[in-house]
């Protein structure tokens, strides 16, 4: 039994050490940090790019951000807006615009499949990209108009093959969840996607993603059949051994909003992991080719099952050293966990309050109390989208489940709390 | 190939013109990659573990509270747990903990070695890796070369830092995890780790000697100082916890003992830190006649440069930040040795002897930060481009001069404080009794004898039972399980070694009192208030 539970909290403690550890690679040095802005561009433009804004019952936002992305300030870029043959009333909203737009900078394509996924839709556009890159945003998403100037310039100066910005949540102030959430988002787009990107293996985001379009159109786009296709799409690249650049400035992020409900919250958690799972027995990753980036292949796919398990066993664990008759030794190694986790909340509170200072929000304590209060339920929530996917995959329940927005974040933006 | 963006050029250079900000333009140090660093800090490391090793186990005299923390190595050695008797909570124990693996591999080579004379020569390792941090330290906090070397020689070679340092204190450790704190703390990189590490050895040099809490506030000022501001919040963050959890580790020991909280027939962390907390105090140390003005008097006979010089250079650094640059960089050192002097000055405080231990490094810091900033006054203060040339001269000469002067006063002293250090041999009596107790008791595994601390190994060593079989003398009053085996008082006892420390004590101590009185010197070794009596217990009474 001291073996089993001395076993236990070393491994647990190895693993929350490591993802916590990763977890503040944009910290680790000043110079570090400043890596991971956007360079101001400087020199000329270079780069057509064509953007695609898949959109599925989105009439209510789809016009304000269509009219946010044409106040880009970049000179050469199409819109190229997705709708499907089954939903008029976004389409009528994006013809609207088309029709609106100068010199044919938004049009219009119709995704003609019978069951619909994101993946589909994108690949359905792809073949009508005109621009040497194609970018990927959401219906919903808010996009600063220098964007692409800045990934422009990125691109450029690298020579990188992807470049993928940020994706900021903003709506902290919403619920218990969306705090966590927000913070979730901060920590993943600021920081640790810089460590994939320097360990050369990345699942990528969902949007403000930007690739070359003979690149994208050679790796044969998007992948239909999974559920999280832009992480499959950036293991895919990065283990063939594209260059991939992230940046991330505060004020050049995509803002956008969490689900609206704790249920749309776990279907969408519970797409992703399920779509981690699908890129993990894909088994692309295991071209890459250093022994180091398979493992951390490896780990960063399965984290969301890693994750349920420590939140259940971490408490477990410790309550069987304290309650049950071990040497001191061994209860004192059932600590190491609960050590660890309370690093990360130590953290998660400089990030909350990081996270304040870079969006110009005022984060009061009693964000900061429902930040540490809603941790174990936001575990729950974890490991219960988690147990949810390996279910789904199990049964081979594939589709899509769309979370809907409600625009929070477009009315919300400038109200702090 | 995968990467982020390339870096942007360093802000912190065009940040750093306005001094107020924090640290201006950062001098690169790489210690280990610069040649003439390298070369000097060897030199001197040289100089100091010969003066400092040579004659250690003579000089000074064996102190009751080495004897204690290196039988309780030897304890955690043997396996019986932290100490040989019940551990109390006087100290956190990580400190004889790192004892015993520092004297670990020499024990095993020749047990009998487990002395504390013998085993001053680990101490020897503590004060090196000190001395090195120590010179490191000064680097990193942008002093010149030269007074990183002045730095670490006032440390390792004041003859109060040779006479301390060569003991087996606790507070010797405490003072290399403190140094290697500010290293990392002071770290040219900034990198997270190194302030995470840096909290980690804070902690653990309070859970080596717990007096280094006092010292922790400097730390978090110099670590605040040479951190970055776009890192800063997480950098000192993660050190505060890292430091904080690592410090609890303390408290659950006890916790998980069951021990944490007074009760009946144990020990608790709570009573032994009430002890410490209302040990009686030793009076005002510049009052006359108190024991603490005893133990400054015992400081300043040793050396008077370093405590003084330190003490006041520490109040004009801590002066003078808005127009120094040394004396913002040493902000923190400087906070340190104020801190410290004002925990001295408490007026019914306990002021051990030990104490000023933790304060060497950081008077040592500040005292050479101050003549770095005299002799930068002296050359380059108001100095114009295409200054003339007699002007240069004078301003040359005027350092030597001073240089010359402060030479010509701490030098001689120096070499005499560290001549007798080295040639002087106050443990004869020591050694003496030692040898006699072996040779000269015909079945020493039953014969039971009430022993100071420092003698305790020796006589474990020549057979003598640890624990009830050689006894340290104020366990006879003080532990109930000690007691337990001495129904008939002073009469189980056969002798009684009456060492400076054990004749003190007494007063406070009936049963050793009892047994001094009870019995007669069958050997005495040396003369006067330093000579050791052994004593046998009256025959007759005893049977």
């Amino acid at each position: 039994m001291s073996l089993l539970i001395g076993a236990i909290s070393l491994a647990l403690f190895w693993m929350a050490a490591f993802t916590l550890w990763w977890q503040m690679h944009a910290w680790r040095t000043p110079e570090t940090l400043a890596s991971t802005r956007f360079e101001s561009p400087a020199g000329g433009e270079r780069l057509s790019f064509s953007l695609l804004l898949p959109a599925r019952h989105e009439q209510l936002v789809l016009e304000h951000t269509i009219d946010r992305l044409l106040e880009s300030g970049h000179r050469d870029f199409e819109i190229i807006v997705i709708v499907g043959h089954d939903d008029p009333e976004t389409a009528d909203v994006a013809s609207r615009a088309a029709s609106r737009a100068p010199g044919g900078r938004v049009r219009v394509v119709v995704d003609t499949h019978e069951t619909k996924n994101k993946p589909k839709a994108l690949n359905t556009a792809l073949p009508h990209c005109r621009g040497d890159v194609v970018g990927v945003f959401d219906a919903e998403d808010q996009v600063h108009p220098e964007l692409l100037a800045h990934v422009d310039h990125a691109f450029t100066a690298t020579g990188a093959d992807v470049v993928q910005g940020g994706v900021q949540l903003i709506n902290f102030h919403s619920s218990w969840y969306a705090l966590r959430n927000c913070l979730e988002y901060f920590f993943w787009f600021r920081s640790r996607l810089h460590l994939h990107a320097a360990k050369g293996f990345i699942p990528l985001g969902g949007n403000t993603v930007f690739v070359r379009t003979a690149v994208l159109r050679e790796a044969g786009g998007w992948d239909q059949d999974c559920l999280a296709e832009d992480c499959d799409l950036g293991v895919r690249l990065s283990s063939r051994g594209r260059k991939v650049v992230v940046a991330y400035d505060a004020d050049m992020v995509t803002r956008e909003e969490t689900p609206g409900t704790l249920m749309s919250l776990l279907k969408q958690r519970t797409r992703w992991n399920q779509g981690f799972l699908q890129v993990y027995r894909k088994r692309d990753w295991r071209e890459l080719p250093t022994f180091g980036q398979r493992m951390l292949a490896r780990y960063t796919l399965m984290t969301p099952f890693m994750q349920a398990f420590t939140g259940v066993v971490i408490p477990v664990n410790a309550a069987a050293a304290l309650l049950l008759d071990v040497p001191v030794g061994v209860a004192f190694l059932s600590f190491l966990p609960l050590v660890t986790a309370i690093m990360t909340f130590v953290f998660e509170i400089v990030g909350l309050h990081d996270f304040g200072t870079q969006y110009g929000l005022r984060v009061r304590l009693p964000h900061y109390l429902k930040l540490i209060a809603g941790g174990p339920f936001y575990q729950v929530l974890l490991a219960g989208a988690a147990v949810r996917a390996v279910w789904r995959e199990q049964r081979g329940r594939n589709e899509w489940e769309l979370t809907s927005h409600v625009g929070a974040h477009l009315t919300r933006e400038d109200v702090p709390a | 190939m995968t990467s982020t963006l390339t870096a942007a050029p360093v802000p912190a250079a065009a940040r750093s013109a306005d001094p107020r900000r924090g640290p201006a333009a950062r001098p690169d140090v790489r210690f280990r990659s610069s040649r003439p660093d390298l070369l000097l800090c060897g030199a001197l490391l040289t100089a100091i573990l010969v003066v400092q090793g040579w004659n250690i186990g003579q000089f000074p005299t064996l102190s009751d509270d080495e004897g204690t923390y290196l039988a309780q190595a030897w304890a955690v050695q043997q396996g019986h747990g932290l100490a040989h008797y019940t551990y109390w909570y006087d100290h956190p124990p990580l400190g004889w903990i790192q004892l015993a693996g520092l004297t670990w591999i020499p024990s095993l080579i020749a047990p009998d070695a487990m002395t504390v004379a013998t085993m001053r020569t680990a101490m020897l390792l503590v004060s090196a890796v000190s001395a090195v941090l120590l010179y490191v330290l000064a680097r990193r906090l942008w002093l010149p070369r030269w007074a990183a070397g002045l730095a670490m020689a006032l440390f390792g070679l004041s003859p109060l830092s040779v006479v301390l340092q060569r003991e087996i204190f606790l507070d010797n450790l405490a003072v290399m995890w403190i140094l290697l704190a500010f290293c990392l703390a002071a770290s040219p990189r900034r990198h997270l780790w190194h302030h995470f590490g840096a909290g980690i050895a804070a902690a653990t040099a309070v859970l080596t000697k717990e007096t280094m809490l006092v010292v922790l506030p400097a730390l978090l000022v110099t670590m605040w100082r040479f951190s970055h501001r776009d890192t800063r919040k997480f950098a000192v963050t993660g050190a505060v916890a890292a430091c904080a959890l690592i410090g609890f580790s303390y408290p659950l020991f006890a916790l998980l003992k069951g021990e944490l909280l007074p009760g009946e027939g144990h020990v608790s962390l709570w009573e032994g830190i009430t002890y410490q907390m209302s040990r009686p105090g030793s009076g005002f140390v510049l009052g006359e006649g108190t024991g603490s003005n005893g133990v400054l008097r015992s400081w300043l006979y040793y050396d008077r440069v370093l405590p003084v010089g330190g003490l006041a250079c520490a109040a004009l650094l801590l002066l003078t930040p808005r127009w120094s640059v040394t004396a913002r960089a040493l902000a923190g050192p400087a906070l340190a040795v104020a801190v410290l002097a004002v925990v001295a000055l408490r007026p019914s405080g306990y002021l051990p002897a030990m104490y000023v231990i933790q304060a060497l490094p950081f008077l040592a810091l500040v005292l050479a930060g101050g003549a770095a900033s005299a002799g930068h006054a002296v050359l380059n203060r108001l100095r114009r481009p295409g200054e003339a040339r007699p002007l240069v001269l004078a301003r040359r000469s005027a350092a030597v001069v001073l240089a010359l002067a402060a030479a010509g006063y701490v030098l001689p002293r120096w070499y005499e404080g560290d001549r007798t250090a080295m040639t002087a041999d106050a443990n004869a009596p020591y050694r003496a009794a030692a040898a006699w107790l072996s040779t000269e008791v015909p079945e020493p595994a039953r014969t039971r004898v009430l022993v100071d601390d420092a003698l305790w190994l020796d006589l474990v060593h020549a057979g003598y039972r640890p624990g009830l079989g050689a006894i340290w003398f104020y366990k006879a009053d003080l532990d109930p399980a000690v007691a337990k085996t001495m129904p008939r008082g002073w009469r189980d006892l056969h002798y009684v070694v009456a060492s400076p420390t054990v004749r003190r004590d007494a007063r406070d101590l009936p049963t050793v009192r009892a047994a001094l009185e009870n019995s007669a010197p069958v050997a005495v070794f040396g003369a006067g208030e330093d000579r050791i009596e052994i004593r046998e217990i009256g025959g007759a009474e005893r049977t």
